[in-house]
This record gives C-alpha cells, sequence and structure tokens, in this order.
C-alpha cells in the first residue's frame, strides 16, 4: 500500500502518487461492495483514516474520483484526520478545510450521489464546531455569510438545498443530544450551544423562513410539483428542527450564577415528569422570539400555505403525505406547543389569540368528527387526523384548562371539550367496529386524545376546583365515559370465549389496563355525578340478566362484563394507595353536594350494589352457578381497593365541627355531604356490618376455592393484608365472629393446610396482626397463644413420636411439617412489642422439635430451609427484648443449631444427575448460608440495642463470642463457589467487618485455625471485583491494624502471635498476619485496577499497617526503588514515597486528623506515580 | 378455640404406602410428584385457567430423581396427585465388590449389600478415592417407590 504517499501536507504534489492512492481506495471501495477479499480492504481504507496529515490525498479523490463511495470514504478521512490532528494544524489551514468543504458543496450542488453530499456538509459542521472557541467572530461571520447567500439570496434550487442542509447539519452537530463525539470535555459542546443559541439560531431560522416564504407564492400557484417544493419542505424541516432545540434563554436569567455547573440538567424533565406519560414537548423559545414567531403573521402565512396544499391534494405531485405537507402539518403541531415567555405577561390573551388562529387551521383536519373517519375507513390516509390529535394535546398541555375549552367558543358555538369529546366517541365507535384488528390507526388516535384528557384533567385537579369545569364540558366528558364503557364491555363478551394466556392473570390485564383505566377514571370523575349513576344503572342490568339467563344460558359473556365493570368501578371510585392510606378522590368529594341523605348518595348506592352482589357468592348454589374464579378475583380486587378507601375511613371524626362558623352555606352543604358519605360505612354506622360481609367472603375463597392460587393470593395479600395494616379496622376485626371463625378454621383445623404454603404464611401473619386489635396486652397475647398453642404442640407432639425418624419422610408428614412451619414464620415476622411474650413462649416451645426435624430432614433442603427461617425471623422480632435468661436460653438454641447445620452439611458431596437440579441444590445452599448469616446479624443486634433489666453477662454470655463462634462454624461452609453469589458475598463481609470493627479484641483470642480462616477471607475480600465488598476488607482490616498498634503502643500484645512472624522449625518463615496485608495492600494500591472511590478507605487501612510494621514497609519501599532502572522515574518515586509518609505533618498517632492527613497524602501520591508504575 | 376435636393424626404405618395423594394446588417447586408412574422433583410449576372463567389447573415440570429425565404433567389444582414417598438413609461404606456391588453396614448391625455403586462418575470416583485412602465414608441411599440410589456421600473423617 501506498501509505507513505498519504503524508504531503507541506510537499508539493505529486501526481503520481495521488493517483495511486486514489486508485488503492477506489479498488477497496469495489472489492468491498463486490465482498472480495474485505478484510484487506478495510485495511487499506483504515490506513487512509489513520495516516497522518492525508488531507491533499482526500482533496484530491473528493474532486476527481469517479466513484461515490471512494469520496464518501475520503470526506470521512479528513474529518477523523482533522479531529485528531486539530492541535497541530495551523490555523489558516484549519478554515481553508472548511472552506474546502463548503465550495465542494456549492460546486457540486444537485448532484444525484447526495450522501456524499450530506457528508461533506456534515463534515464542514463538524469542523466548524471543532473551531467555534477559536474562530473570530469575523471569521465566522465570512462563513455565514455565504451560506446566507445561498439559502436566502441565490434563487437557485439546488444552492437553496446545499445551503439548508449544510444548516441542518450545523444545528443538530450543536445540539447536544444529536452531536458527534469528538473526545471533548461536555463543557466544551456545552459552550457551542449556548454560542449558537445565542448569536445566530434565530438567524437560521430567519433564513429558512424566508427561503420558504419566497418559493410559496410559486407552489400555490402552480397545479403540478415544481422544484420549489423540495426548497419549501427543505426549509420547513428546518425551521422544525430549531424548534426543537432545547432553549436555554428561558432560565438563564435565573440560573446565570451557576452557569457552568450542570449542564445537563435541563428543566424538561421535570415538566415531562409533570405531565406524565404524554409525548409532547413543550417548545420555549424565549421572548427574543416574539416577533419571529407571533407578531410577524407567520403562522398565518403557514396555514394559508397548508390550506392550498390542501386543495392540491387531487393534482398531480401533491397528496396528503408528501413531503411538503408532511413538514408543514409536523410545524402547525410544533407551533402548538410554544409556550413560556415568548409571550408578553397579558394574563393569557395573545397566546389564546394565537392558539384559537392555529385553531381554526387544524379544525379543518378534524371535523366534522363522522365524516373524517369514514373518509379514512373508506382508504383516506389517516395522518391528517392524527396529527389534529396532537396539535390537540399540545394545546391541552401548554393553556389552563378552560382557556382550552374557550378556544373553540370563538369559532363555534361549542368548546373544544365538546369536540374532543365527540372525536374520541367517533374514534372509540371505530375501535369497536374493528376489535379483532391489531394496533390501527384508531389505537393510536384512542391514545392520543385520552392523553389529552388526562392533560387536561390532571391541569384541572392541580388547581383543585373542578366546579370550574362549565356544565358543557361535564356533560361531553360524560357522554365520553358512556361510550367508552360500552366499546370496554363490549370487547370483554367479545373476548370472553377467547382463550389468551396474557389475559388469564388478573394481575397482568390489570396491569395492562391501569394506566388506560385511570385515564378513564378521570374523565369519569371529571362528571361523576352522571357517570357514577350510569355505572350502577349497568351493573344492576348485568346482575340483572344474570339472574334472568340462570340456568338456560351460558352466563360467560355477562360474567366477563361484570368483570369488566368491577374493575372500571374501581379506578373511578378509589385510587390505588401504594403503601399509603388513600382519601376519597377530590373530584368525588367535591360533587353531590346537593344529596343530603347518605344513603342516596351515588358513590353508596354504587358501593352497596357491588357489595351485595359480592354477598351472594356466601350461597354455594348462587356461588357455583355465577361466581367463577376468575370474577371471583375481581370482586376480591375491588373491595381491597375500594375498604381502603371508603371503609372506616380515618377522617371521619375529626373536622366535623371544626371552623363550620365560618363556611358558607354552600360550603356547608358540601361538607356536610362529604362527611355523609365518609361516615356511612364508617365505624359507627354501616362499617361493622361491611366488614364482617368481607371477612366472611374471604374465609369463601379461602376454603371453597381449592386450588385457586391467583385468587387466594389476593385475599391473603391485597384484601386481608390491608385491612390489618389499619388501626381502627383492627379494633373492630377481633370482635367480629367471622373474624373468630377464621382464626379458628386456620389454627384448629384441616381444611386451610389446602392453601399454597406462602398464603399459609401471610395469614397467620395477617391473623397474629391484629392481636393489636385487642384492648389489653393480656388479651393479645392470650389471642395469640390460642392462635399458635394447637400448632406448636402438634409439632411437639410430632417430635416425639417414637418412630417419628422413619414416619418423618412420608408425603403427608413432610406436608404438615413445612406448612406448619411456615405459619409459625408468619406469626414470628409479625412480632410486636405487646405480644413478644406470646411469641417468645411459641418459639421456646419448638426449640426441642427444630432441632429434632433439622436432623430427620437434613436431606429434605426445603425443610431446612424452613426450620432456618423460622428461626431467623423469631430471632429477629425476639432478641431485642428478651431478658439476660431467655437470651442465654435463645442463644444456646441457635449455636445448637448452628452446629447441628454445619455437622451435616460439611463435607457433603451430593450429586445429581440432572442439571437443573444440581443448580437448584446450590442455590438451596446458598439460601441457607444467607439464613444462617442473617441469623448471626441479628443477634448482634443485642449489643446494640438491649431492654433486658439486668446485664447478659450475669449468666455468662457474651454476644461477641457467640457471634464469632457462629461465624466459625459457618465459615467452612462458605466456598468461593458460594460466595459468587453477590446477596450472600455482601452479607458475609459486612457481617465479618462489623465484628471486627466492634470487637477486633475477640480475634485476638481466636485459636490459629480460625484467624488464619478470618484472614484468608479478608485476603479474598481485597482482591473481590466488587468495589463494596473490597471496601468493607478494608475496614475490617483498619481495625485490626488499628486495634494491634493501640494496644502495643499501651505495652499490651495486640494480635500477640498471630502478628508476629516467625520460623517453622521446618526453617520456613510463617509471616505475621499484619505484614503480609501490608505488602499486598500496596501491591494493589500501584499495580492493580481499582476503582478511585476505594483510595480513601485503602488510606484508612494502609496508615494504620504502616505504623504497625514500619521495618516492613521500609524494606519494601527499598525493594521498589531498587526495581526502578528508569533514573528519572526513581528520582520521582523516592519523593513521592518521601511525602507520602512525611507531608502534612503526619504524626504516628491514630486519630481522624492523621487520617485525614494520610488520605490526602495517598491521593497525589497515586496520582504522581501510578501512571508510571501500572505501564512498566 | 377448641383443641381436642381435630387431632392431626397420620395413618402412620411406616413403608406401607409407596405414594400419598396430596392436592396439586399444595406442590410446590421442590417438592415431589409421581408423573407417568415414575418419582419425580418438581422443578417449575405455572398455573392457568381453563377458558376464562373456568378452574385453575398446574402445569408441572419435574425431573426423574433416579433417571433425571424430564416430565411434565398438567393437573387442575383442585385434583389430587400422587405423591412419593422418597426416603434418605445414611450407611457406613464397608467394602466395594469387584462387580460393582457395595456393601453398607445398617443402623442395626447388618449388611445391606443390593446396591450398585452409583453411575455419577464424579460421585463414583469420589467414593472409590476415599475408599482405597481408607476413609471412614458414609453415604446416603435415597429410595422411593421400590428403587434404591446412592445419591451423596460424607466424609466423617479418616479411621
Amino acid at each position: 500500500m501506498h501509505q507513505a504517499g498519504y503524508n504531503q501536507n507541506c510537499a508539493p504534489p505529486d501526481m503520481a502518487k495521488l493517483q495511486a492512492t486514489m486508485r488503492a481506495i477506489e479498488l477497496a471501495c469495489s472489492s468491498i461492495q463486490m465482498h472480495a477479499n474485505p478484510s484487506a480492504a478495510e485495511a487499506t481504507i483504515l490506513s487512509l483514516n489513520q495516516s497522518p496529515q492525508p488531507y491533499q490525498a482526500c482533496q484530491f479523490i473528493l474532486e476527481n474520483s469517479q466513484l461515490a463511495n471512494a469520496r464518501f470514504l475520503a470526506a470521512g478521512a479528513i474529518r477523523d484526520a482533522a479531529i485528531r490532528e486539530w492541535a497541530f494544524l495551523e490555523a489558516d489551514y484549519k478554515k481553508s478545510l472548511i472552506r474546502f468543504c463548503w465550495l465542494f458543496i456549492m460546486k457540486h450542488a444537485g448532484s444525484p450521489e447526495g450522501y456524499v453530499q450530506s457528508k461533506v456538509a456534515s463534515v464542514a459542521a463538524q469542523l466548524l464546531k471543532r473551531g467555534w472557541l477559536d474562530f473570530t467572530v469575523a471569521e465566522k461571520e465570512a462563513i455565514f455569510l455565504e451560506v446566507k447567500q445561498a439559502v436566502t439570496g441565490s434563487h437557485i434550487v439546488d444552492v437553496q438545498l446545499v445551503g439548508i442542509n449544510f444548516l441542518e447539519s450545523l444545528v443538530s452537530e450543536f445540539s447536544p443530544s444529536t452531536s458527534t463525539a469528538m473526545g471533548l470535555p461536555r463543557e466544551f459542546h456545552e459552550q457551542c450551544r449556548t454560542s449558537l443559541e445565542m448569536d445566530y439560531i434565530k438567524e437560521f431560522y430567519c433564513w429558512a423562513q424566508y427561503a420558504a416564504l419566497n418559493v410559496s407564492h410559486r407552489i400555490t400557484g402552480s397545479d403540478t410539483a415544481i422544484p420549489e417544493v423540495k426548497v419549501c419542505s427543505a426549509a420547513l424541516r428546518l425551521m422544525l428542527q430549531i424548534l426543537n432545540w432545547d432553549f436555554r434563554a428561558k432560565k438563564k436569567a435565573v440560573e446565570s450564577s451557576k452557569r457552568g455547573l450542570d449542564v445537563y440538567c435541563g428543566e424538561i424533565k421535570q415538566e415531562s415528569n409533570f405531565l406524565g406519560r404524554s409525548e409532547c414537548i413543550l417548545v420555549q423559545p424565549g421572548s427574543s422570539w416574539c416577533d419571529v414567531l407571533i407578531s410577524s403573521g407567520h403562522v398565518g402565512w403557514l396555514l394559508n400555505l397548508y390550506g392550498a396544499l390542501r386543495k392540491k391534494f387531487s393534482c398531480e405531485g401533491y397528496w396528503i403525505d408528501c413531503p411538503l405537507a408532511v413538514s408543514a402539518r409536523k410545524l402547525i403541531v410544533q407551533f402548538c406547543s410554544i409556550t413560556g415567555t415568548i409571550f408578553p405577561s397579558d394574563s393569557g390573551y395573545m397566546h389564546g389569540q394565537y392558539l384559537v388562529q392555529l385553531l381554526s387551521g387544524i379544525i379543518q383536519w378534524i371535523e366534522p368528527p363522522d365524516a373524517v373517519l369514514k373518509a379514512i375507513e373508506c382508504g383516506r390516509s389517516e395522518s391528517e387526523l392524527l396529527d389534529g390529535c396532537r396539535a390537540l394535546l399540545s394545546m391541552a398541555t401548554v393553556s389552563k384548562p378552560l382557556v382550552f375549552d374557550q378556544l373553540l367558543k370563538s369559532l363555534r358555538p361549542y368548546g373544544t371539550l365538546t369536540l374532543l369529546s365527540v372525536l374520541m366517541s367517533e374514534v372509540i365507535k371505530c375501535l369497536m367496529e374493528n376489535l379483532s384488528e391489531e394496533e390501527t390507526w384508531s389505537w393510536v388516535a384512542r391514545d392520543i386524545l385520552l392523553d389529552t384528557w388526562t392533560a387536561f384533567l390532571m391541569h384541572l385537579d392541580g388547581s383543585g376546583h373542578n366546579d370550574m369545569l362549565p356544565a358543557e364540558g361535564i356533560s361531553a366528558a360524560s357522554n365520553l365515559f358512556a361510550i367508552i364503557v360500552q366499546s370496554e364491555l363490549k370487547a370483554a363478551s367479545t373476548s370472553a370465549f377467547s382463550d389468551e394466556n396474557e389475559y388469564d392473570n388478573l394481575h397482568a390485564s390489570i396491569a395492562a389496563m391501569d394506566e388506560r383505566l385511570s385515564s378513564y377514571a378521570l374523565i369519569a370523575r371529571a362528571a361523576s355525578s352522571a357517570t357514577i349513576p350510569f355505572l350502577t344503572t349497568l351493573f344492576s342490568e348485568c346482575v340483572t340478566r344474570l339472574h334472568q339467563g340462570r340456568g338456560t344460558s351460558d352466563p360467560t359473556e355477562t360474567l366477563e362484563e361484570l368483570y369488566s365493570l368491577l374493575l372500571i368501578a374501581g379506578h373511578v371510585l378509589a385510587d390505588e394507595g401504594q403503601g399509603e392510606t388513600p382519601l376519597v378522590p377530590k373530584d368525588i368529594q367535591a360533587q353531590f353536594t346537593d344529596v343530603v341523605d347518605a344513603d342516596k348518595h351515588p358513590v353508596v348506592i354504587l358501593s352497596g350494589s357491588i357489595i351485595r352482589f359480592a354477598e351472594q357468592s356466601l350461597d354455594p348454589e348462587m356461588r357455583t352457578s355465577f361466581f367463577s374464579p376468575r370474577l371471583m378475583e375481581a370482586v376480591i380486587w375491588f373491595l381491597a381497593r375500594w375498604s381502603s378507601t371508603y371503609l372506616m375511613p380515618p377522617e371521619e371524626n375529626k373536622g366535623n365541627k371544626s371552623g363550620c362558623e365560618n363556611y358558607s352555606n354552600a360550603q356547608l352543604r358540601s361538607e356536610h355531604s362529604k362527611n355523609a358519605l365518609l361516615s356511612f360505612f364508617g365505624e359507627y354506622n354501616q362499617g361493622k356490618l361491611v366488614l364482617d360481609i368481607i371477612i366472611r367472603i374471604s374465609l369463601t375463597t379461602l376454603v371453597s376455592y381449592p386450588g385457586e392460587k391467583d385468587l387466594q393470593g389476593l385475599t391473603c395479600y391485597q384484601l386481608l393484608h390491608g385491612l390489618v395494616r389499619r388501626k381502627n379496622v383492627i379494633a373492630h376485626l377481633v370482635s367480629l365472629d367471622s373474624w373468630r371463625d377464621l382464626a379458628n378454621v386456620f389454627a384448629n383445623e384441616r381444611g386451610l393446610f389446602s392453601l399454597n404454603a406462602t398464603h399459609q404464611r401471610s395469614l397467620a401473619e395477617t391473623l397474629a396482626l391484629s392481636a393489636s386489635g385487642m384492648k389489653t396486652s393480656e388479651a393479645s397475647n392470650e389471642y395469640i397463644k390460642s392462635l399458635t398453642s394447637h400448632m406448636t404442640a402438634n409439632l411437639v407432639a410430632l417430635s416425639c413420636k417414637n418412630d417419628f425418624k422413619n414416619i418423618a419422610q412420608q408425603p403427608d408428614i413432610l406436608l404438615l411439617v413445612s406448612c406448619l412451619l411456615e405459619r409459625l414464620r408468619g406469626v414470628a415476622s409479625a412480632s410486636e412489642p405487646r405480644i413478644q411474650k406470646a411469641i417468645y413462649e411459641m418459639g421456646f416451645t419448638v426449640m426441642n422439635p427444630i432441632l429434632i426435624f433439622l436432623e430427620a430432614y437434613k436431606h429434605e433442603s426445603v425443610v431446612v430451609y424452613l426450620l432456618l427461617k423460622f428461626v431467623v425471623h423469631w430471632v429477629d422480632g425476639q432478641i431485642i427484648y428478651l431478658e439476660a435468661r431467655e437470651t442465654a436460653a435463645a442463644v444456646d438454641f441457635c449455636m445448637r443449631l448452628l452446629r447441628l447445620y454445619s455437622s451435616h452439611n460439611i463435607g457433603k458431596i451430593s450429586v445429581s444427575l440432572s442439571n437443573s437440579l444440581r443448580s437448584e441444590a446450590d442455590t438451596e445452599r446458598y439460601k441457607d448460608l444467607r439464613a444462617l448469616l442473617q441469623l448471626l446479624a441479628n443477634l448482634c443486634s443485642k449489643d446494640l440495642v438491649d431492654f433486658a433489666s439486668e446485664p447478659l453477662e450475669a449468666y455468662g454470655v457474651s454476644i461477641s463470642q457467640v457471634v464469632f463462634m457462629g461465624l466459625h462454624i459457618v465459615t467452612p461452609l462458605i466456598t468461593s463457589e458460594l460466595l459468587k453469589y453477590p446477596k450472600l458475598c455482601h452479607s458475609y463481609f459486612s457481617l465479618l467487618s462489623h465484628m471486627l470493627e466492634v470487637y477486633p479484641e475477640i480475634v485476638a483470642q481466636l485459636n490459629n485455625e480460625a484467624f488464619v480462616h478470618i484472614a484468608e477471607t479478608l485476603d479474598f475480600g481485597l482482591h473481590h471485583q466488587d468495589g463494596e465488598v473490597v471496601d468493607l476488607s478494608l475496614r475490617a482490616l483498619k481495625a485490626l491494624a488499628s486495634y494491634h498498634y493501640k494496644e502495643k503502643g499501651m505495652g499490651k500484645v495486640g494480635l500477640g502471635s498471630h502478628a508476629t512472624s516467625y520460623k517453622h522449625p521446618g526453617g520456613k518463615v510463617q509471616e505475621g498476619v499484619l505484614s503480609r496485608f501490608l505488602c499486598s495492600l500496596l501491591h494493589l494500591l500501584l499495580f492493580e485496577d481499582y476503582s478511585n472511590d476505594l483510595v480513601s478507605s485503602a488510606a484508612d487501612a494502609l496508615f494504620p499497617l504502616v505504623l504497625c510494621e514500619q521495618s516492613v514497609y521500609q524494606n519494601l519501599v527499598n525493594e521498589l526503588l531498587e526495581r526502578q532502572a528508569n533514573q528519572m522515574f526513581r528520582l520521582r518515586l523516592t519523593n513521592a514515597l518521601q511525602s507520602l509518609t512525611n507531608s502534612n505533618n503526619l504524626s504516628t498517632t491514630l486519630d481522624r486528623v492523621n487520617f485525614q492527613r494520610f488520605r490526602k497524602n495517598l491521593h497525589s501520591f497515586l496520582i504522581e506515580v501510578r501512571g508510571f508504575l501500572q505501564t512498566i | 378455640m377448641s383443641d381436642e376435636e381435630h387431632q392431626f393424626e397420620s395413618k402412620a404405618d411406616a413403608g406401607a404406602s409407596k405414594t400419598y395423594p396430596q392436592q396439586a394446588g399444595t406442590i410446590r417447586k421442590n417438592g415431589y410428584i409421581v408423573i407417568k408412574g415414575r418419582p419425580c422433583k418438581v422443578v417449575e410449576v405455572s398455573t392457568s385457567k381453563t377458558g376464562k372463567h373456568g378452574h385453575a389447573k398446574c402445569h408441572f415440570v419435574a425431573i426423574d430423581i433416579f433417571t433425571a429425565k424430564k416430565l411434565e404433567d398438567i393437573v387442575p389444582s383442585s385434583h389430587n396427585c400422587d405423591v412419593p414417598h422418597v426416603n434418605r438413609t445414611d450407611y457406613q461404606l464397608i467394602d466395594i465388590s469387584e462387580d460393582g456391588f457395595v456393601s453398607l453396614l445398617t443402623e442395626n448391625g447388618n449388611t445391606k449389600d443390593d446396591l450398585k455403586l452409583p453411575t455419577d462418575e464424579n460421585l463414583l470416583a469420589q467414593i472409590k478415592a476415599g475408599f482405597e485412602e481408607g476413609k471412614d465414608l458414609v453415604v446416603s441411599v435415597m429410595s422411593a417407590m421400590g428403587e434404591e440410589q446412592i445419591c451423596a456421600l460424607k466424609d466423617i473423617g479418616p479411621k
């Protein structure tokens, strides 16, 4: 290859060599296309890109090659080389490169190979950006003068296009999100961006506008496509691009003080958060743009242009989706999103006028809705309709709700909301007719319109005054909601027999529908005085139909409709709590002010009819004929959602009378109706009755729907668990017969053993939690005892059987034991101070059985895990409350458990023929060990928080010793294979480092074997790839070394024999542990890869290590220096080492100040030497 | 609450039954199940419905505990499945005979000589090596539905 030939920047051109280079590149290009020897061809091209100063050769290729690909590559090579060599190039040469590119595209304007043209234009743009901060204003002006002339002055279509394309590349290059990387810091890109926005971008816009304006009359005047169409649509595209610019001018005033910081945190993000999911991006160019965009009549011109185009759609060369029409529509939609300081502060008058003008143009695209949609059904393109919907979305986003509704009033006798409602109704009708089709345009239109409603109603919600919505708007919303429900019900009944798996699951279907349903709910709530009675009517109709058809027709379709209605009603009536207690939605609170009788309140009527329907599921006959598991899931879901808002709401008691004197009559009435609603299902009204019904329904789903896991899961986790979270509900719950029935069935009968085990656990927890509703603590403890005594007695009886070892493996016994353990685990995790006594006794009773079970089920990993988890939860809930004597018993038990587990598992090799079973077994061991570590960590907490009345030492128990003993038992089980599980690894190391930090003195007392194990583990942790693990190990190391140093200082032994080096009788030197760590830590710091975040903690560990082992450190330093052959480097290293230990007034005491100084020293030391040490 | 009325008595006559009926919905991952007459360990359970408003059914994927073959089954979740009685017993290894049989010491002092060495190469190698080194080895024998196999090994220290 002719690599030598590329380097000819300064030499006189050598034509022969240039020719040869060109031919080589051309050959490479065509051979890549032919797939002949592609790797060699690539190498040739790469060598051009990477050769120093290939400009002359590239320019030669650009000018002379007949092969477009070769020209394309040459342009790329210029770019790569110039960016790389920018710093070395002479200023004039840089400019000449840009000028060359510009002249090239001008000269070849109209060339058919568009991609070469745009590549060269983008190279020019990139080079201009690269030099942006170096070039003087005059230099830039000179360049842009030519561009301006091309765009606005030439009137030659091709030249105009070249100019516009160049500007397009330039704008996209200067916008951070679309810029190309140049290996420069962010600040550079940001400065370029600001500069362009301040000085040029508006000018560019004006040029494009001028170019478009100038050709538009010729376009409107001709009936066929003329070349100027291209210029016009390119100009519109550029304008759109500029309006998409992320303008910062708007916040300059506020942020001028902290410019340069946080260059990428835009305002847009917060705005889009506020907007939720709608995709509308606001355009806020700032006040300086007012003359161009608003007051110049620009909008009118564009609307006229598009209006004229619409008339030409039948002509040749124009159609609804022709590029010019598309760009024009996009720009119009973009105009709708303009907002901010560009409009003068005249309380929105000008903005309103502006939007009305836009709407007057856009309305032709969507009105009359039925005719427009019919035309689309008959084959017309839908893009105009969709753009119209997008424009409405933008308008709803930028304007205040009522302004938005008023917009249309000046053009039509009705408001925008009515149009929106009619339009969306038509779209939904279309959807209903084409249910089977997937993702058609009507889906898109529906989603955009739904977003529009959401944007509108969310604004309304934010301002808090719903009654401001005019009557017309309310009826628009209620009409629309009626159509929506109708379409959902139709969709439900048609899909009733389809067997799609993904919709089988309630969770999946709710998740898929949830977004849509909550938008529907917003619409419904806006008109709740009409929509809620409407839902009631529909619901009763469905129920009646169900009863009428009983025994004669298949109810499936009606069931599916009821299912949908329940989901919709749940969304309309109540919000998702997400762990909080949701309030009655504001819109619902604010309406119905005229309702005086609570039992005539529409919300009460709807809730009541659903609850009465749900109650019918208690009747076995009704249940088998109507209440399918799926319908029951919706019922339970509804009850859970509804009850967290309406059942015994917490605020019903307060605020009833306070401050009423100041209310006006209307406010008083609204307050009254609100209270009526709140108190109707309250504690002192129907609340208790409804609660009773809910509990009885729950019991039914648990007992009468065998094997319906999802349904039972919903009942346990959502409904019941939600109820016991609330104090005022619990108080009534425990007094109900139905609740006692549930507790009794659970504790004393076999029936609920058929529940899924985790559901049993949750149910046990729920039942135990309800104990706090009892009036006295004695009653609570008594309740827990009666709940658990039968279960514990059972376990004890089982474990005492003589033949237990033989029958233990029988499936029925296995099932019984694991169910009981799951339940005890559930109860244990409900621990509260009030019922602590009873739960302690429960655990105490089964201590022995647990050890027996651990022995009997040592091969049954599922049971082993259950046992461990129970103990973990029990200890976690108990340990801090236990008295010293009880603690001693618990700790002793835990140690026996640990020893037994360890004796079963050390040295065990299990083999399974199947891969999946083998990995399953690994996972099981991992889970076991994690549980054991949790157990130890829980024991640790006793030393931190202890409510016992006498000290533990009185019973000879030391928590720290116990935990070390535990670690000693567990550690051998933890293999490096198991440490690959990140969670296990983390909990192991955090426990270990906690122990070493808090109790270093115990380490000194460990026997050699245990100590070696800990040291090895730390060494392993030091070289772990997870930064957090390394950090934990370093902290442990710091603690060990600091302890040793301080003890030595006081004349004690410190770590004693562990820290001293000695010679084995065989002559082998056993190094002290601290000197070993000093070595490996230094090695790590100097030669290995690690994250910079670790340097501080490494310094903290290194400092005491150096102090402990000063002579070892000195030897290491000398060794390091001797190895350094390069004199200059050696000098630098010597100085750096010197200042590491001597600068900053470092002294030899281990206090905060010294640690800090050493951290600083280490940082600067590493910056100084790491670069050359690592490369060698 | 009444404690006396319901005792969870098992009809315990040890080893009498090879399988027990258990409701499909209660069988969990890692539990045992009989599929096509083979004792299996469940590795995956999923539930679905028969038609939208029908009842739940469980789909089991399980692995034969002796042959490691994968088997699948679908059962309505309220119906009963057979669950095998899988037993594991530890024996001390006394001898390995040349024809591949092992001699094991039972709890009551007798020997059990009807088991072959396992086919798994890793385990086989460990047993042979450990035995030759004279280590005290304990093997676990898994048995279910009339079949037996050595499934694990534990070294309880040198002689």
